[in-house]
């Protein structure tokens, strides 16, 4: 209802020339990110599976801590941290991004297409829907996870380089989801893809230590972006807030971030193309 | 005329008399339906070569490091987590008959499987059966990854015969708890709660880490899964040679667990045919 | 020899609940063999359900049924020996061919391989898809399907041939065909058929004999014509302008009951039929009115069913089917 009513005002803004796209950014996110918890097959994967595996994996490795070359003077716990943001992010943004399939199935995309909205606001809505969670996953994992022993050296500015990044990947983990969402129209098609996704996670520095790993799987993970973005975001935990490490963290998530962004609005706008 | 229509269809030459159908026929068509049914959909049958191999080269290639631990019980990770990912392979195998179950009936198609005489133990057991012939894949991938990666099999053809039967017996329980869950909840959305329970019963076992070398809490649940004992049935010809005490427990649980699930299945298709 | 002497569906006092629905609600039915039998009602009815009871998937609540003599709670095996169903919207798994289907299903009913393999030809080419066979179900047109239904349901020779809905969604044209193929069976096989369906023109072409359920109890039944008549005078509509709408009732009362109908429009059973259209134009024409529109209509099976329930069946299913 005040979806409907806030979309018809911001028409009303389009006859006066005043510049809608906040407006109705923030009208459609408002949508977005209520439509969302409403549906807590959407958002419970995302906090219960990271939290689950982070249990079980802590209690079963924790004696990997104690291999040489393992981050001295860390926890096994400590060092999954920002891997459970990491999963966590995931689950929940390929689901939120994926909301946009399900508009364009039951046809409230058609709906927003026809009426004077503009249209990057369309996307920009969904893909900042998931903004909020992203940051209510990254704080609730650290709230968490720290009296078990999970422990955010870096203080206040770390957890805060944490939730940035989680905001980062959300954005393009987001945007993947919506621009394949527009492609195929096809929520199932979208699901499909996820374990590409965690097929990326696993070869990263997310769950050992890339120094760890032999051979060609280790090289492959040591040249992997993520790992770089994880080790960064992973020294503020590990060691104390620093500012180099926090750039690389927040750099690379920032590019996968407009890569996802320029993915789900070329996507969008070839669907726009056809509809048109 | 309704005596002349009688008559008709008692003498007609051609008439098919009632037969029994004959139970292993009935199986053995359902599982060539399963079979065509999975080859015919590609999207399905990436996953089920993929996953395994998926498992199998990031387990090993990401815990690594875990042989240097001391005492862990294999100096060679593939041999560790190889075994662990057929399981896992083979809970998938297990799980995707609920998925087609839930298909079949929310398409309507198990009806027509319900509307004929076939005895109901052969309808219900040939998914079964099936998955039982479907696990042979990522038991199969599995093996062929670790002989291109070198993976150590002390015990030789054993240990293989024992991968393949804790395999079945994961796959076996996994499909009889989803086929209940599938029957009670009637709808393919069943698939969602299914995978929750088999992954959890997977997780909280020895799929990294004997429960010697645990810490905390999980080594108090882990000893109690009979999943554990599964798993170290499956797993023992890989990393020694096949000795008895390493597999009565497995050999208990599995009997335990799909005797167990078998009931609970049968009770819940009961609510489906009268 | 025995079952040729018992009644090829005879249920009494069937009952059967979902939580609180009274989905089937003590319904009685005596199918004779060789009848082709209409269940007409409409959507909601309890049509299907009572074909699920009827065919052993679902439990009866209470009361008894039997099909072709066997109890179909406690002999449910010999039930499914001897019934053939096509169910609501052909429910074919789209992955297998036509041919595959008619195996599977002859397999399901013990049918030896030789002459399985014979029936398949038979009744593929009887329903024309032989030609179609070799392809996957999910290429088939919905008049395709339907009638692979049907070869499927007749794979056993069926004693009792159910058809749930055979030809809802399809069109006008598969619809004939299908029809004429079960009154074909019926004809030269003597198969008894139960049919339920929610189209009028459908129970009037095929049943020798219907039964109209309503909420779950049978309101009418006997044969179509008999039904008709039992309506008794034809039903005579007279459109007129709404605020003249009040005056016409009072008007048109005199020659006859008045029968359900919309708004804009009166309609009353016209006593005496068509020799009284005359009295009836001169009395409306004194009365002021000005007729927009009239008909006079012999009872229809809608008729039988507005008088039993007080509403219409007619407009009912047309909203279901935009496409009709």
């Amino acid at each position: 209802m005040s979806v409907d009513d806030s979309l018809e005002t911001s028409a009303e803004h389009v006859h006066t020339a005043t510049p809608p796209l906040l407006v109705q950014t923030a009208a459609l996110s408002t949508r977005a990110i209520r439509g969302f918890f409403r549906q807590p097959q959407l958002w419970i994967p995302g906090i219960v599976f990271p939290l689950l595996l982070a249990a079980v994996n802590s209690s079963s490795l924790s004696r990997a801590s104690l291999i040489p070359g393992f981050p001295p003077d860390t926890s096994y716990l400590q060092f999954l941290v920002v891997s459970v943001i990491v999963q966590g992010v995931m689950f929940g943004a390929i689901a939120s991004g994926n909301e946009l399939t399900t508009d364009i199935q039951n046809g409230f995309f058609e709906r927003l297409l026809s009426a004077p909205v503009s249209r990057p606001a369309i996307l920009f809505g969904r893909i900042a829907g998931g903004w909020v969670f992203a940051a209510f996953q990254a704080l609730l994992f650290v709230g968490i996870l720290w009296p078990f022993g999970g422990t955010v050296r870096g203080g206040i500015p770390g957890v805060a380089v944490l939730v940035v990044m989680a905001v980062f990947l959300a954005t393009a983990i987001g945007g993947l989801a919506a621009g394949l969402g527009a492609r195929t129209g096809e929520p199932e098609a979208v699901q499909g893809f996820f374990p590409l996704v965690f097929i990326f996670l696993f070869m990263s520095s997310a769950f050992f230590p890339t120094a760890l790993m032999s051979g060609w799987y280790g090289t492959i993970a040591e040249n992997n972006p993520l790992t770089w973005m994880i080790d960064g975001a992973r020294y503020q935990v590990i060691v104390g807030f620093d500012l180099t490490e926090a750039a690389k963290a927040l750099g690379i998530s920032g590019v996968l971030a407009l890569l996802g962004l320029w993915f789900a609005t070329t996507q969008v706008r070839r669907r726009w193309r056809v509809a048109a | 005329m309704t005596v002349d229509v009688a008559q008709r269809a008692d003498t007609a030459g051609d008439r098919v008399d009632h037969h029994r159908p004959r139970p292993w026929s009935i199986v053995w068509r359902l599982t060539a339906r399963s079979w065509l049914n999975l080859v015919r959909i590609p999207a399905a049958t990436i996953p089920m070569v993929i996953m395994p191999l998926f498992f199998t080269v990031a387990f090993a290639g990401a815990f690594s490091a875990l042989v240097l631990i001391p005492g862990y019980p294999t100096d060679n990770i593939l041999s560790w987590m190889g075994p662990f990912a057929a399981l896992q392979g083979a809970a998938f195998t297990g799980l995707g008959a609920s998925f087609a179950l839930g298909r079949d009936i929310e398409g309507g198609f198990y009806d027509r499987l319900l509307l004929s005489p076939a005895s109901r133990l052969s309808i219900a057991g040939a998914n079964v059966f099936f998955v039982l012939f479907r696990t042979v894949i990522p038991v199969a991938i599995v093996l062929l990854i670790g002989a291109i990666g070198g993976m150590d099999i002390p015990a030789g053809i054993l240990a293989a015969v024992m991968l393949l039967l804790g395999a079945w017996g994961v796959a076996a329980i996994a499909a009889l708890w989803g086929m209940g869950v599938t029957y009670r909840i009637q709808k393919q959305s069943a698939g969602g709660l299914v995978q929750v329970g088999v992954f959890i019963a997977m997780f909280l076992s020895i799929g990294m880490m004997p429960v010697d070398l645990m810490q905390g809490w999980l080594p108090h649940v882990a000893k109690y899964n009979p999943m554990t004992y599964i798993m170290e049935l499956a797993r023992q010809g890989f990393i020694g040679e096949v000795a008895w005490e390493s597999t009565w427990p497995g050999l208990v649980s599995i009997a335990c667990g799909v005797t167990f699930f078998a009931i609970f299945a049968w009770r819940m298709f009961q609510r489906v045919t009268p | 020899m025995t079952r040729a002497a018992v009644q090829p569906i005879e249920a009494e006092a069937l009952v059967r609940c979902f939580d609180e629905i009274r989905a089937v609600d003590g319904i009685d039915i005596v199918v004779d063999k060789g009848e082709i039998f209409g269940f007409l009602g409409p959507n909601g009815a309890g049509k299907s359900t009572a074909v699920r009871v009827l065919t052993t998937l679902l439990k009866p609540t209470s009361g008894t049924a039997r099909v072709a003599g066997y109890d179909v709670e406690s002999q449910a095996d010999k039930v499914r020996e001897v019934i053939g169903v096509a169910l609501q919207d052909a429910a074919i798994d789209p992955l297998m061919t036509g041919k595959e289907l008619l195996r599977l299903q002859a397999t399901l009913h013990g049918i030896p391989r030789r002459l399985a393999a014979r029936r398949a030809k038979d009744l593929l080419e009887r329903v024309g898809l032989t030609e179609a066979a070799p392809r996957l179900v999910g290429q088939y047109s919905g008049g395709m399907r339907r009638r692979l239904d049907l070869a499927l349901a007749l794979m056993n020779e069926p004693d009792v041939l159910f058809l749930d809905e055979p030809t809802t969604g399809l069109d006008p044209m598969s619809r004939r065909n299908l029809w004429e193929e079960v009154r074909r069976l019926n004809r030269e096989y003597g198969t008894t058929v139960f049919l339920t369906t929610q189209y009028l023109e459908e129970a009037d072409q095929l049943a020798n004999r219907i039964a109209i359920i309503d909420h779950g109890k049978i309101v009418r039944e006997g044969d179509p014509a008999a039904l008709k008549k039992s309506v008794g005078s034809p039903t005579l509509r007279v459109d007129v302008a709404d605020e003249q709408q009040a005056i016409a009732e009072q008007t048109l009362q005199a020659f006859g009951e008045e029968r359900p109908s919309r708004v804009g429009r009166v309609s009353i059973g016209l006593e005496g039929g068509a020799e009284r259209m005359a009295d009836v134009v001169r009395a409306l024409d004194e009365a002021g009115i000005v007729i927009e529109h009239m008909e006079l209509d012999s009872p229809s099976l809608d008729d039988v069913f507005a008088d039993a329930t007080g509403r219409r069946l007619e407009g009912a299913a047309d909203a279901e089917e935009p496409a009709e």
